[in-house]
């Protein structure tokens, strides 16, 4: 099996504690950076999210293959950077105001890391305000815009009608998500993108950057 | 106004799995499980629960269809307590919370970028609430023998029925800032591993499975943690 074969199979089978070495290994047989990326890595995270849709692993695992992508990226990173190799997007996400759980979103924050994502955490409670400067003033393609009650999932909708009000609609692209949140609500409220989970928040973001 | 501190609490490593949202022990590899041992471990090592409850017990003056009055002048709105709790003569207002250390614990756990020890710790929590929760529920089982009733099972807001607004109304009821639980100005509970919960005390009291709770909730086709109901279990 050549290196890269083998990085995407570690993704898969979750080899955390071999991934380092394996993508060490790589580098020192003169393997490109970018290959091990595209052509290791975001392979190996596809397959995982795909067993994660079909029910044959579970949110912990994918966790997991997270990290080990992470690990993986910590290395790869000071490379691309050095080769001007662009981040996967700039993401910012937290919990909108009146709402104080996090776990949701946390667990969304590190999917999107272990993908190779930027990511700015906004926290919890986040006020509409909040939201709206930190679009107007970061170079974000994601907003990631998070509740987990039917009280306070409308303010989901007020974010977004303050970012169209501050004439920042366009600037970046708003993905929801939370246990209430449905794609019907998503479309009714005309946010750009819905996750399911944190599987699909990350590939929504992947597509919606893609486009 | 009863306040138990220091509820005991016994966690075992088989009530776990539906809270991480993974069905079965079986499901998870074995790595999951040593590191699901350790976590447990950590969780009396750390005293990283501190179960207590506070409670109240209310006389029903008046029952509508789509609402209850206590004898207080409290009226609880919705549909849920009238037509589960028919022949209910008193209801049971409890908070109950495992406080604020887990969730603490959990937090710090995504800070240091271990986030599948976070998430699975967060789920020891919750299962730790769902135990804390039958507690109650046999607290006042005892309470509702002792006047010669039955009691239901427990009824939350933001169920079916009972709108999550009448959460300011049962905090209300029973002196939830004594054991530290306090509303948010969007009337979340505060530490979050907190339960608000009403039960019926009454000739004829219903019971239900978690397996039928699951059933009648508006997320039971997408949520990772609902119980499935057997069919000898449906009634």
């Amino acid at each position: 099996m050549n290196k890269v074969k083998q990085i995407s199979e570690a993704i898969v089978q979750l080899k955390w504690d071999e991934i380092a070495a394996l993508t060490n290994e790589a580098l020192e047989a003169e393997v490109p950076a970018l290959e091990i990326l595209n052509q290791g890595l975001v392979p190996g995270m596809s397959v995982v999210g795909t067993k994660f849709r079909n029910g044959e692993i579970f949110l912990p695992e994918v966790l997991l293959s997270a990290r080990t992508m992470k690990t993986a990226l910590e290395i790869l990173t000071p490379i691309l950077s050095q080769q001007d190799t662009p981040s996967m997007g700039r993401v910012a996400i937290g919990t909108v105001k009146g709402d104080i759980h996090d776990i949701g979103k946390n667990i969304v924050v590190s999917m999107l890391e272990g993908n190779g994502f930027e990511v700015m955490d906004l926290g919890i409670d986040v006020d509409t305000e909040r939201f709206v400067e930190v679009v107007r003033d970061n170079n974000l393609q994601i907003l990631g815009l998070s509740a987990l009650l039917t009280s306070t999932m409308p303010m989901i909708e007020e974010t977004i009608k303050a970012l169209e009000k501050a004439g920042l609609g366009q600037k970046v692209q708003v993905i929801v998500g939370g246990a209430p949140v449905t794609q019907a609500y998503a479309d009714q409220i005309g946010a750009d993108g819905y996750g399911a989970d944190a599987v699909a928040a990350v590939e929504k973001a992947r597509d919606l950057i893609a486009t | 106004m009863p306040i138990l501190h220091n509820v005991p609490l016994t966690l075992s490593i088989e009530q776990l799995p539906r809270r991480q949202g993974v069905g079965e022990l079986l499901n998870l590899r074995p790595e999951m499980i040593t590191l699901l041992h350790e976590l447990l471990n950590s969780v009396d090592e750390l005293h990283l629960l501190e179960p207590v409850i506070a409670y109240e017990l209310h006389s029903i003056t008046e029952m509508q269809h789509d609402r209850l009055c206590l004898k207080d002048g409290t009226a609880f709105h919705g549909q849920l307590l009238p037509s589960f709790l028919k022949t209910a003569r008193e209801l049971a207002i409890v908070v109950c919370t495992i406080g604020p250390r887990l969730e603490e614990k959990v937090t710090d756990y995504f800070k240091r970028d271990e986030p599948l020890q976070g998430l699975l710790l967060d789920g020891i929590g919750s299962t730790a609430v769902d135990s804390l929760v039958q507690e109650v529920c046999q607290l006042i089982r005892h309470e509702a023998s002792s006047r010669g009733y039955e009691a239901s099972n427990s009824l939350s807001p933001g169920m079916p029925g009972l709108p999550l607004s009448e959460q300011w109304q049962l905090f209300q009821l029973v002196p939830a800032e004594q054991i530290g639980v306090h509303l948010t100005s969007s009337g979340m509970m505060s530490p979050r591993k907190s339960a608000s919960m009403i039960i019926g005390i009454g000739p004829d009291m219903p019971t239900w499975t978690e397996a039928q709770a699951c059933d009648r909730c508006s997320l039971k086709e997408t949520c990772h943690y609902r119980v499935y109901t057997h069919p000898e279990a449906t009634t």
